[in-house]
C-alpha cells in the first residue's frame, strides 16, 4: 500500500513539475501580430504584389513576427469587419494597402487606440494613423523620357484607372518627360473608370493602339493584361505597381516603376514593437520607396543612360512641377517661380500641354 | 472617322459584344420557358473561371471553353433543381446564384491567378475575318456567336420542341393538356441556357483578356438581362442589342483616346445611358411581348 502511494506520488509529482514547466518551452509569443489587406489578389503582377512583397521583407527581417493576410477585401465596410477580425487575432498593427481602405481603417483607429495602422496612398492621420505612399509623379518623369526616346510614332499611350489626382499627376509628370526629350511627343489617356477592369483595360489599350500610340502605359491596379495586350499588337510598354511584370512582355518592355515597401514596412513594425510609432505623412519616391526595373532587351544602351541620368536628377531632388507650366488648354496652371510640391500632389484636374485627354 | 479608326472600333465591338450574345441568347432560352435566371453574371463568372482553369492545365483553349460550357450547364442545372423542383422563387434563387457563382469562381480561379495563357488563337484561315483584314480576324467563339444566335432562334421558332417551350413559359396548364411536360422542358432550356451562359465567361477569359480576376465579368450578366428585354426574347434581335452594347463601349473608349472634349465620367456611362434610352423609348410597345408565365413557378393542375 505504501508503495503504491509512492509511486502515486512520484507520478503526480512528476506531472506537476512537467506541466509547470510547459509554458516556458511552449511556443514564443510572437513580438508583433501584423494584419494587412488587399483589394485583390497578390498575383496582379502589380500593386497588390508589390505590397506582399514589402510585408515579406518586414516579416522576414522580424523574426518571429506573425503575419495575418486577407486579399481581395473590397474598399467597403467589410473590410472594417476583416480589419477587426484581425485586431481580436492579435494584430497591432494594421497596414491598410488600399486608398478605398481608409475611411474604414480610420474608424477602428478611433475604437482601437492602442492599434496602429498604416494606411497606403491617402491623407487621413491621427495619433495611430499614419499615412504612406510612393512620390510617384516625379518618378514618372524618367518613364517618359524612356517613352519619349523609344516612341517612332510620337504617341504615347496612358491608361488611367480613376482618375484622381494623384493619377493625373503622373499622366502629366509622364509627359513631360517625353517632352524633355522628344517635343513632339503627345500622349493620349483612356479612363477605364476602375481600378481593375480586365475587359475594359484589354479594350482601352487597343483603342490606343488604334490612334498610333507605340508605347503604352499605365495606372491601374496590375499592368498585367494592358502589358499583354500591348505584346500582343507589336507595342513597346512602359510597367507601373511591380517590377515582376517585365516578364509578360519579352519584346515590348522598356523599363517600369515599381514600389519597394520593405524598408519603410519594417521601420515602422520595428517602431510599433518599441513603442515609438509616430503618425506620419510620408511619401517617398525613387531610391527609397520606388525603384525603376530592369530595362528590357529592346532598349539601347544610350537611352538607358539617359533614364538613370534623370532618375538621379529626380533623387537628388528635381521636381517637374516647377513653373512656368502650361495645361492643354493654353492656360498657365502654374506660374513661374512657384512649384507644386509634394503635398499638392492630389490636386491635380488638368492635363499638361502635350496630353490629349480630359481630367474631369 | 478614318479607316484606322472605324477598323479599330468595329474588331472592339465585336470582340466586346461576343459574350454578351451567348449569355443574351442563353438567357432567352430560359425566360421563354418562364424561367428569370438573374444569376447570369454567376454562371459567366463560373464559365471564365473553369474555362481558364482547364486552359492553365492543358494548355488547350479549346477544351477551356468545353470545361467552361460544362460547368455552366451543371450549375444552372442546381438552379434549375431549385426552381423547378422546390418551386423556390426565381428572382432570390437567381440572386443567391449570383453570390454563390462570385464565390465558386473565386475558389476554382484562385490556384491560377497571375498564370498566362495563350488564349484561344485567332482564325486567319480559310479566308475567315472580316473582308480579310489581318486586324479583322477573332477566334472561333466570334464567329459562332451569330450562327448560333441563329441556331437558338431556329430551335426556338421552328421546332416542336421550341414550340412546346415557348407554350411553357406562356401557358403551362394549356401545355400540360397538350401532353408535355413543363419540368421537363424547363430543365432543358435552364441546361441549354447554362452552356450558353458558361461559353459567355469563358470568352472573356480566353479570348478578350487571356487573364482570370475575381469578379471579372463586372455586371455583363446584368447588362445580359436587359438586352432580352431589348430584343423582345427574340434571339435575332439580341445580335443586334449585344453590337449596340459593345459598340458603344468600344466607342467610349475610342472617342477618349482621339481626345473627345467630354468628361471621362460621362463617357464610361455612355454604354449604360444607351441601354437605358433604347429600353425607354422601346419600352412602350413592349407590353404582352414577354412570355406571359414568366417569373411564375407552375405547380401543376389539379
Amino acid at each position: 500500500m505504501a508503495r503504491k502511494l509512492f509511486f502515486l506520488g512520484l507520478i503526480l509529482g512528476a506531472l506537476t513539475a512537467f506541466f509547470a514547466a510547459a509554458p516556458l518551452s511552449a511556443q514564443q509569443k510572437p513580438p508583433l501580430v501584423v494584419g494587412a489587406i488587399f483589394v485583390g489578389s497578390v498575383n496582379d503582377y502589380g500593386y497588390n504584389r508589390s505590397m506582399k512583397d514589402g510585408l515579406d521583407e518586414m516579416a522576414h527581417a522580424i523574426p518571429g513576427l506573425k503575419l495575418l493576410e486577407a486579399e481581395n477585401v473590397p474598399e467597403t465596410a467589410e473590410s472594417e469587419r476583416i480589419m477587426e477580425g484581425m485586431i481580436q487575432q492579435g494584430a497591432k498593427l494594421i497596414f491598410a494597402t488600399s486608398f478605398g481602405h481608409q475611411q474604414f481603417a480610420f474608424n477602428l483607429a478611433k475604437t482601437h487606440p492602442d492599434v496602429y495602422f498604416e494606411h497606403a496612398g491617402g491623407w487621413m492621420m491621427s495619433h495611430n494613423f499614419g499615412n504612406f505612399f510612393g512620390a510617384t509623379q516625379s518618378a514618372w518623369y524618367p518613364m517618359g523620357v524612356a517613352a519619349g526616346k523609344m516612341t517612332k510614332s510620337n504617341t504615347l499611350g496612358f491608361v488611367v484607372g480613376v482618375p484622381i489626382g494623384y493619377a493625373i499627376g503622373n499622366v502629366n509628370a509622364f509627359e513631360m518627360g517625353a517632352r524633355s526629350v522628344n517635343p513632339k511627343a503627345v500622349t493620349r489617356v483612356v479612363v477605364t473608370g476602375g481600378w481593375s477592369d480586365k475587359a475594359k483595360e484589354a479594350a482601352a489599350t487597343n483603342a490606343l493602339i488604334d490612334q498610333g500610340a507605340d508605347v503604352v502605359t499605365m495606372h491601374v491596379d496590375s499592368p498585367a493584361t494592358i502589358i499583354q495586350t500591348a505584346e500582343s499588337r507589336g507595342v513597346y510598354s512602359i510597367g507601373f505597381q511591380s517590377i515582376t511584370a517585365a516578364q509578360l512582355a519579352p519584346k515590348g518592355w522598356i523599363t517600369g516603376l515599381g514600389f519597394t515597401w520593405g524598408p519603410f514596412m519594417t521601420g515602422i513594425a520595428k517602431s510599433v514593437i518599441a513603442g515609438t510609432f509616430k503618425p506620419a505623412f510620408v511619401r517617398e519616391g525613387l531610391g527609397q520607396m520606388m525603384a525603376i526595373a530592369p530595362f528590357g532587351a529592346a532598349v539601347p544602351p544610350d537611352v538607358r543612360t539617359l533614364v538613370m541620368a534623370s532618375a538621379d536628377q529626380v533623387e537628388k531632388g528635381f521636381n517637374p512641377f516647377t513653373g512656368p507650366v502650361t495645361d492643354n488648354t493654353g492656360a498657365v496652371r502654374i506660374p513661374a517661380g512657384q512649384s507644386w510640391g509634394g503635398d499638392k500632389m492630389g490636386n491635380f484636374d488638368w492635363y499638361v500641354d502635350g496630353v490629349i485627354g480630359k481630367a474631369k | 472617322m478614318n479607316s484606322a479608326l472605324l477598323i479599330g472600333v468595329v474588331a472592339s465591338s465585336v470582340m466586346s459584344g461576343t459574350s454578351l450574345l451567348y449569355a443574351t441568347i442563353g438567357e432567352i432560352v430560359g425566360e421563354r420557358a418562364g424561367i428569370v435566371n438573374l444569376g447570369l453574371e454567376g454562371i459567366m463568372l463560373i464559365g471564365a473561371a473553369t474555362g481558364f482553369a482547364a486552359t492553365a492545365l492543358t494548355g488547350d483553349a479549346y477544351l477551356g471553353v468545353a470545361a467552361a460550357a460544362l460547368a455552366g450547364t451543371a450549375v444552372n442545372l442546381i438552379f434549375a433543381y431549385l426552381v423547378i423542383g422546390r418551386h423556390a422563387n426565381q428572382l432570390a434563387t437567381g440572386l443567391t446564384l449570383m453570390f454563390f457563382g462570385l464565390g465558386l469562381s473565386a475558389l476554382i480561379g484562385r490556384p491560377f491567378l497571375g498564370t498566362l495563357i495563350a488564349g484561344l488563337p485567332k482564325l486567319r484561315l480559310l479566308g475567315l475575318g472580316i473582308m480579310g483584314n489581318p486586324l479583322l480576324s477573332f477566334d472561333v467563339l466570334v464567329y459562332l456567336a451569330v450562327p448560333a444566335a441563329v441556331l437558338v432562334w431556329w430551335l426556338l421558332f421552328r421546332t416542336t420542341w421550341g414550340l412546346g417551350l415557348r407554350a411553357v413559359g406562356e401557358n403551362p396548364v394549356a401545355a400540360v393538356a397538350a401532353g408535355l411536360s413543363p419540368s421537363r422542358l424547363q430543365y432543358q432550356a435552364l441546361g441549354l441556357a447554362g452552356l450558353l451562359g458558361g461559353i459567355a465567361g469563358a470568352h472573356l477569359s480566353l479570348a478578350v483578356t487571356m487573364t482570370w480576376a475575381e469578379g471579372m465579368t463586372a455586371g455583363r450578366g446584368f447588362i445580359a438581362i436587359a438586352l432580352v428585354i431589348f430584343a423582345k426574347w427574340n434571339p435575332l434581335w439580341a445580335i443586334a442589342g449585344a453590337l449596340l452594347f459593345g459598340g458603344a463601349e468600344s466607342l467610349q473608349l475610342q472617342l477618349q483616346a482621339a481626345g473627345a472634349d467630354v468628361s471621362p465620367f460621362i463617357m464610361n456611362m455612355v454604354p449604360y445611358l444607351l441601354t437605358l434610352a433604347v429600353l425607354i423609348a422601346w419600352g412602350w410597345r413592349r407590353q404582352g411581348a414577354a412570355p406571359a408565365a414568366l417569373g411564375r413557378n407552375f405547380v401543376g393542375v389539379e
